[in-house]
């Protein structure tokens, strides 16, 4: 008796935490930075006061592995805030319904899908991070470029993800190639391989190993090299010359969503004009025209006229052929 | 118990015993196999279609044949290999110093080894990472001071983090064999004047053998699977670990992961099985009555005995120390400010994880610790022919990486398919997850207390009309406590900062502390992330000691209640 009354009442907790989400509740899968997302979801809350948002964060390859083995029965309505380059893998494309959230049509096409199942209103940006003391230490010169870190002096100095684990190693590796052409673009990462401490699995790696001063430059991300500056650390951010590698960040709505007037509201209040004022004090990359950056951005040595430093990322392109460049690189330098 | 009664009630005296102890013996083994195969067995099966599930959708052994080609699958394979025997060997031969100097030596400050060879197991696996960089890295304390870089990102960087996780778990299961020798054969071997050398010898490395095998069995196995310490101070060292990572999270690739996690049961199984064959070649002595052994001052075997506990004590303290000291400076390792702003944390949920953690963790503790027990007794009452599977699957799960697990639990068990639905997204599946994870450990930390159970008496027991039931509770159980106390406080401490399994589990309702402290160092936030994780340490710490404090309580009331 008292067995089948225990079992009857931890069945009926775990139905109801395990159950469909009611009316009123999304769930958003995020790979966003959790500063902005606590910022964010506060606002969208106070916005639409009826509906509660959940979201879960994981990094952009961990919620790679979880959506992809929950396709078959999907737990979130829709994905907020995940680069791009991902969500184009047509395993993820085919879980996503079409919508036209309002105010997508202000986004360039290079910013959206041609069948409105994502679009993308901001983006990061891949930087250098260098350590301003060890670069002292060990008297070498301020890399600017690729092309500084072929200086044999930094040989061990240098780390950077590996594009077959972390997507902000693909991310540098796609725009040395795309700004230098194929054959001048695996030449360069060709020379640049010797000098190469590590090719990390973590994206943020190189940047936290640089600020610590275990190593002069970590090619990492922009976001964490900004937050490291704030934080105190001796670093510098470089944006190298001749275009440095972005990434957008990409939304949709799933088509399996059990909620999904709610779900395609909280994707038009990502494009409202509350939504892109707070974009300016986090984003380095706001797709939408006419939106200024923020003051820490600027602050860490981040250019007024973003647009300028940025070539014309190919997403179709980068997307399509990521295996055949990832496979390449292995092939290359895999260690 | 309930069978016992219904079998009074149906058949006389004598057949009730006989009827009940088969029945219960059944119970046994069936109850806690039937948690095996829901929640390893199944989970692997479909990791097993995915790894033979090709790109078209049809099933064939392509992606083992493409992986099988590829060069750096043999590269990751021998690099695996060469750092998991490195490892294990270290581990063990520390782990057996430990346990030796822990229980067969006497020397004083023995508490605070004890205290030091937890630590790994409580420590959040950025904490060691941490810990080994800020000492040994090339802008740690040691370069600093001696003004030579050291380099200790690779295979030494990788060989010295994993023989610091593997450690206490080594010294658990060698402690589980040495803590229930019988002192009177020590005794007679003094009257006989044989040296402390030659009974090491004769005496104790006979009994011990199973347990070093198993610790080695262990050792390795969750060392050629830990992903963790390889990530961040392997370098460009790959191992296995880091190939599935690189599939299953850098190219979206389930499937081809899924082989690579299949092929690491290979090794596992191997070693299992030589280990089983060495066994069958061991005669083991077996006390029939238990004296416990206490250790008199000898000065040639306790002075050096005690040096090296002492030292290996001071690497894990220092390790861990300097973590918690740098969560307390302003920026390690450029300004030594004392601070405590870093324990302001506010992102990523706070510190509301950490509640949810416990109970989490004292479930998976209570009923992991009960299943092992009852498996342990079915298994002594259970024909060979099933008993031998049985014992090569209860020591398996740990060959599989905590990523794979996890993510075949959300395969498994996010599927409307099964009334096992129900599961997905409550806290019960994430103690779940982290008791299987860590099977293996307390299964075979069980299995050496056993080993050395005199089975005389039980017979005696038994002869005495006793049923299974009652010997295994007033006999056997208080034989082995002192295993299930440590396999109890095992599966706590690890529940408590287990990260790799239970990430791809927790919604965003239900948290656990180790994946707070992943999501502050995410967020750059490392000095948080080893504030969080301090804090962390600190209640799992005053928990261990209130249920340490309980245990002793229980014991001495126990004791009382049997002496009047």
């Amino acid at each position: 008796m008292n067995y089948w009354t225990k079992s009857a009442m931890a069945l009926a907790m775990a139905v109801g935490v395990a159950s469909p989400l009611a009316a009123g509740e999304i769930t958003v899968y995020s790979a966003l930075e959790e500063e902005e997302i606590a910022a964010y979801v506060a606002a969208a809350e106070a916005a639409m006061p009826d509906v509660e948002i959940n979201v879960l964060r994981l990094s952009t390859g961990k919620l790679g592995a979880r959506i992809l083995a929950e396709a078959d029965n999907p737990q979130h309505d829709l994905i907020w805030g995940w680069a791009v380059t991902a969500m184009m893998d047509p395993q993820v494309l085919d879980l996503l319904e079409p919508y036209k959230a309002a105010g997508s049509e202000a986004l360039a096409n290079q910013f959206r899908d041609a069948n409105d199942r994502w679009f993308a209103a901001t983006g990061y940006l891949g930087a250098f991070c260098v350590n301003t003391a060890r670069l002292e230490k060990k008297g070498l010169p301020m890399p600017t470029s690729w092309a500084d870190l072929q200086n044999p002096a930094f040989k061990g100095e240098v780390l950077m993800p590996d594009p077959n684990s972390s997507g902000t190693g693909y991310l540098h590796v796609n725009a040395v190639l795309q700004t230098k052409g194929e054959n001048a673009g695996w030449e360069l990462l060709k020379s640049v391989d010797p000098n190469m401490a590590q090719y990390t699995s973590s994206g943020s790696k190189p940047c936290k190993a640089a600020r610590a001063g275990e190593y002069t430059v970590g090619i990492s991300l922009a976001f964490t090299a900004m937050k490291s500056i704030e934080d105190g650390y001796p670093l510098a951010m470089v944006f190298p010359k001749g275009g440095v590698g972005y990434e957008l960040e990409a939304s949709g709505l799933m088509a399996s969503s059990d909620n999904k007037a709610d779900a395609q509201r909280f994707l038009d209040w990502t494009l409202s004009a509350e939504a892109l004022e707070l974009y300016g004090q986090y984003k380095a990359l706001i797709t939408v025209p006419g939106v200024e950056t923020s003051a820490a951005a600027a602050e860490a040595g981040l250019p007024s006229d973003i647009r300028r430093i940025l070539f014309p990322v190919d997403f179709v392109k980068s997307a399509n052929r990521q295996s055949k460049v990832k496979a390449e690189w292995k092939d290359r330098f895999g260690r | 118990m309930s069978v016992e009664t219904v079998g009074a009630q149906a058949a006389p005296t004598f057949r009730k015993w006989i009827d009940s102890d088969k029945a219960l013996a059944a119970i046994c083994v069936i109850v806690p196999l039937i948690g095996l195969f829901l929640f390893f067995i199944y989970p692997m099966i479909i990791v097993f279609i995915r790894s033979i599930t090709t790109a078209d959708g049809t099933y064939g052994l392509a992606n083992y044949a493409e992986i099988l080609a590829s060069k750096g699958f043999w590269r990751a394979t021998q690099h695996s290999l060469v750092m998991g025997g490195t490892t294990t060997i270290l581990s063990v031969f520390l782990g057996f110093i430990i346990a030796l100097g822990l229980h067969r030596c006497a020397f004083p400050g023995k508490t605070l080894i004890r205290v030091a060879i937890v630590l790994p197991l409580i420590a959040p696996s950025l904490v060691q990472a941490l810990g080994l960089i800020f000492i040994l890295g090339r802008n740690g304390l040691i370069s600093q001071f001696s003004g030579v870089e050291m380099e200790i990102y690779g295979f030494w960087g990788l060989v010295i983090a994993n023989t610091l996780y593997g450690l206490p778990q080594a010294v658990m299961i060698i402690s589980a064999a040495l803590v229930l020798l019988d002192a009177r054969i020590y005794e007679a071997a003094d009257v006989l004047g044989s040296s402390p050398l030659r009974q090491f010898r004769d005496l104790t490395l006979p009994a011990v053998t199973f347990a070093l095998l198993s610790a080695s069995f262990v050792v390795f196995t969750i060392t050629i699977t830990d992903f963790g310490n390889a990530a961040v101070i392997g370098g460009d060292y790959s191992v296995l670990a880091t190939e599935i990572y690189s599939q299953v999270i850098g190219q979206r690739n389930f499937n081809m992961g899924a082989v690579v996690g299949i092929m690491l049961l290979i090794p596992t199984i191997l070693s299992y099985y030589i280990e089983r064959q060495a066994m069958k070649r061991q005669k083991t002595q077996k006390a029939t009555n238990i004296h416990s052994y206490v250790p008199r001052f000898q000065a040639i075997r306790d002075v050096p005995m005690g040096i090296l506990n002492f030292l290996i004590a001071a690497l894990i303290l220092s390790v861990i120390g300097i973590v918690i000291y740098a969560s307390f400076v302003k920026l390690w390792p450029y300004n030594f400010d004392f601070t405590l702003k870093h324990y302001n944390i506010t992102l990523a949920g706070g510190y509301s994880s950490l509640w949810m953690t416990i109970w989490i963790s004292i479930g998976a503790a209570v009923a992991g610790t009960l299943a092992v027990f009852t498996l342990a007794i079915g298994l002594r009452h259970t024909p060979e022919m099933i008993a031998q599977p049985v014992r090569i699957l209860a020591a398996m799960p740990a060959a599989v990486p905590g990523m794979v697990l996890g993510l075949a639990y959300i395969l498994t068990f996010n599927s409307t398919a099964t009334p096992l639905y129900l599961l997905y997204g409550t806290a019960t599946l994430i103690a779940v997850i982290n008791f299987y994870h860590y099977h293996t450990q307390a299964y075979l930390t069980v299995m050496t207390g056993f080993r050395q159970f005199p089975s005389e008496l039980a017979e005696a027991g038994s002869a005495l009309g006793a049923g299974i039931g009652r010997i295994s509770t007033t006999i056997i159980a208080p034989f082995v406590a002192p295993m299930l106390v440590s396999v109890f406080f095992f599966l706590f401490m690890r529940s408590m900062v287990t990260l790799s399994a239970v990430v791809f589990l927790t919604t965003p309702q239900l948290t656990v502390a180790a994946v707070t402290i992943m999501r502050l160092d995410d967020a750059g936030l490392t000095s948080q992330a080893a504030a969080f994780s301090t804090a962390v340490m600190a209640v799992v710490g005053l928990a261990l000691l209130g249920m340490k404090g309980a245990v002793s309580l229980l014991a001495k009331r126990n004791s009382r209640k049997s002496g009047s």
